[in-house]
């Protein structure tokens, strides 16, 4: 018996598996939308990637979530204090979009980048669209895929500093989450506002600029820059009317602006759209209106690429 | 519908009407601006492998945008698979395959990882996808190699990669542009092997190339194209027949001619060669029993098939008349 099994063994060789055809159910565009956000998904955070590709993006996720451990540590540490009234000095959850403010910024310009530019410098574009997808369904399958990073990189820390801050609260935890149920909703409304405003300028920037780094600085700059910018026009021509409109330009500020009103903080003068006199509705109307042309752009873009 | 046998398959894969062209265009016309890409192209693509041959600008690339609907004609219409390509580009691009000739690969990613997300852009669902990746690198070549990153591989591996993106969905007909290109011979003569397997896997396949020798080891058909206009669209000739034998004599040619005339074979006369082209006889015994029996003395003796060079360039001179 085992002679026979050992004698066919040696026998078998494989001479040509040939070519198996597909007879199951196909998951047509959703399938291929479905694909690519996971794929972006990858891309940004540099899985099934060679380990210099993961380096920036785990650096700056680890960053974010230190700094959530550290607003942890030191909440612990002022609650044990004589002065404890220490402990409100310490950035929550409408602090905390501020204190890594300027890392969020970061990921924000890596990622939109690393979504948009290696398909069009690679020319994968070319086999996307030999695929079933139209560039409406590849652009939504990118946004997606944004989303879910920008997101989860905003509401992951926000969810650690929540427990943690349940876990430290003399009230007891379960009474403490019982409490502030009102951060379930202004947490990621707020972190949507931020993600609206990314998303518009990121994408803007990747679409039509073929460099990741160049990409990633135009956005910087002109989320930063266009403060300054706007800062200079209301501070040298205070006077001159219609120059409060100039203040709109200070990008980087609505979704801070937009923030404060969802958390309900009315004394937001320190936001330049503040100072000249809008409302944090006009400043959501910025965003909309931002993410309204930069659609627009991008898609022009991409139908005239294919 | 497509009837076919899971696992292996050697019979070609049926087309909604049996025997019915793959790709049907009328009157087709493309401009971009003053440029005429395509112009007035009647064109039936029967099933089997096709050459597309024509100069750079001739159209080939357009052609085949036309195909997957990247782009909409001018004045015309194109059908593929019986289906006009403006109702329904999207379902229709579920069962084309398409290998670009430029870069398309994401040089960061595994063979694996971009053949797989290839078969799931393509409607295949992820597991199946990865399974369907890697029995297709296997396929063309690259099992071994599978896990490695797309940058670290030699122009030859990449194209072969580009194939294996092109047919993981399981398409019912693939456009292949400049499949061979950049290639060295040994791996020009592995890819055309490779092409011309899509035969027995019932795969439908349109080869653009300006390679005649690529386009005869491997087609059944050959369309031409030249300025955008259709000049040429007909069978291969089987390499045995139309065979040709052209013979120069010492002396006068006459008495060969007429020895050759009086056996039935047309000849023709040009100096002192005499050419006679044969589908029915071996134009070898012919030449023999003629030239023994005139007498002459043979001085030069060469063969020749009618080459789709000879065909192309007819063709092409007609086309200009």
């Amino acid at each position: 018996m085992s002679n026979s099994r050992e004698t066919g063994r040696d026998q078998a060789i494989i001479v040509d598996r040939g070519y198996r055809h597909y007879d199951g159910t196909r998951t047509g565009r959703r399938g291929a939308v479905r694909a690519i956000v996971r794929e972006g998904f990858r891309r940004v955070m540099g899985f099934r990637r060679k380990a210099k590709r993961k380096l920036l993006p785990w650096t700056l996720i680890t960053v974010a979530l230190a700094s959530v451990l550290i607003l942890v540590a030191i909440t612990w540490a002022t609650s044990q204090t004589p002065a404890e009234e220490l402990t409100d000095l310490v950035p929550r959850y409408r602090g905390y979009f501020d204190f890594i403010s300027v890392v969020a910024l970061l990921f924000a310009a890596y990622a939109g980048a690393q979504l948009l530019i290696p398909d069009r410098t690679d020319g994968v574009l070319n086999v996307y669209f030999s695929r079933p997808l139209a560039v409406r369904d590849y652009l939504i399958g990118k946004v997606l895929a944004y989303a879910t990073v920008i997101l989860s990189f905003w509401l992951a820390p926000q969810l650690l500093l929540h427990l943690g801050l349940a876990a430290l609260s003399r009230e007891g935890f379960l009474s403490y989450l019982g409490r502030t149920t009102d951060i379930l909703w202004q947490v990621p409304l707020a972190a949507l506002a931020y993600f609206v405003l990314h998303a518009s300028l990121s994408f803007l920037t990747a679409s039509f600029i073929n460099r990741v780094g160049a990409a990633a600085a135009a956005f910087l700059i002109g989320s930063l820059g266009l403060n300054l910018v706007a800062l200079f026009f209301q501070e040298a021509t205070d006077d001159t009317p219609g120059s409060r409109w100039a203040a709109l330009l200070a990008t980087e500020q609505h979704p801070r602006y937009v923030r404060d009103w969802i958390f309900g903080v009315h004394e937001s003068a320190e936001w330049i759209p503040a100072q000249a006199g809008f409302g944090p509705g006009i400043s959501l109307a910025v965003i909309v209106g931002l993410a309204v042309l930069s659609a627009a752009l991008v898609g022009w873009r991409y139908r005239r690429l294919t | 519908m497509r009837s076919r046998e899971s696992g292996l398959v050697t019979e070609r894969g049926t087309t909604p009407e049996a025997g019915a062209p793959i790709i049907e265009a009328g009157g087709l016309y493309k401009r971009f601006g003053n440029i005429r890409a395509l112009e007035d192209v009647d064109l039936d693509v029967q099933p089997g492998v096709t050459g597309l041959i024509g100069a750079n600008g001739a159209g080939k690339t357009t052609l085949i945008r036309l195909v997957l609907g990247l782009i909409r004609p001018t004045y015309g219409k194109i059908s593929v698979f019986g289906t006009p390509v403006a109702e329904d580009p999207a379902g229709l691009r579920e069962r084309i395959g398409y290998m670009p000739e430029n870069k398309c690969l994401p040089l960061d990613q595994t063979a694996a990882d971009f053949v797989a997300y290839a078969a799931e852009l393509g409607g295949i669902p992820p597991v199946e996808a990865r399974r369907r990746a890697s029995e297709t690198l296997f396929l063309v070549g690259l099992h071994e190699e599978r896990f490695r990153y797309l940058g670290d591989f030699s122009t030859g591996m990449q194209q072969r990669v580009k194939l294996a993106q092109s047919i993981v969905h399981d398409p019912e007909l693939v456009l292949l542009d400049e499949p061979a290109s950049g290639l060295d011979p040994a791996g020009r003569d592995q890819m055309l092997e490779l092409i011309a397997r899509f035969r027995e896997f019932g795969m439908n396949v349109l080869f653009s190339s300006h390679i005649l020798d690529d386009i005869e080891r491997t087609c059944d058909w050959v369309v031409m194209l030249d300025a955008g206009r259709l000049i040429h669209s007909a069978p291969l000739d089987p390499p045995g027949e139309g065979d040709r034998l052209s013979v120069e004599v010492y002396g006068d040619p006459r008495p060969l001619v007429e020895a050759l005339t009086r056996r039935g074979v047309s000849a023709t006369l040009d100096g002192a060669v005499v050419t006679v082209v044969t589908r029915s006889e071996d134009a070898f015994t012919v030449m023999r029993d003629a030239l023994e029996s005139s007498g002459s003395s043979v001085r030069r003796l060469g063969t020749s098939l009618r080459r789709l060079e000879d065909v192309l360039v007819a063709a092409a001179r007609e086309a200009n008349v």
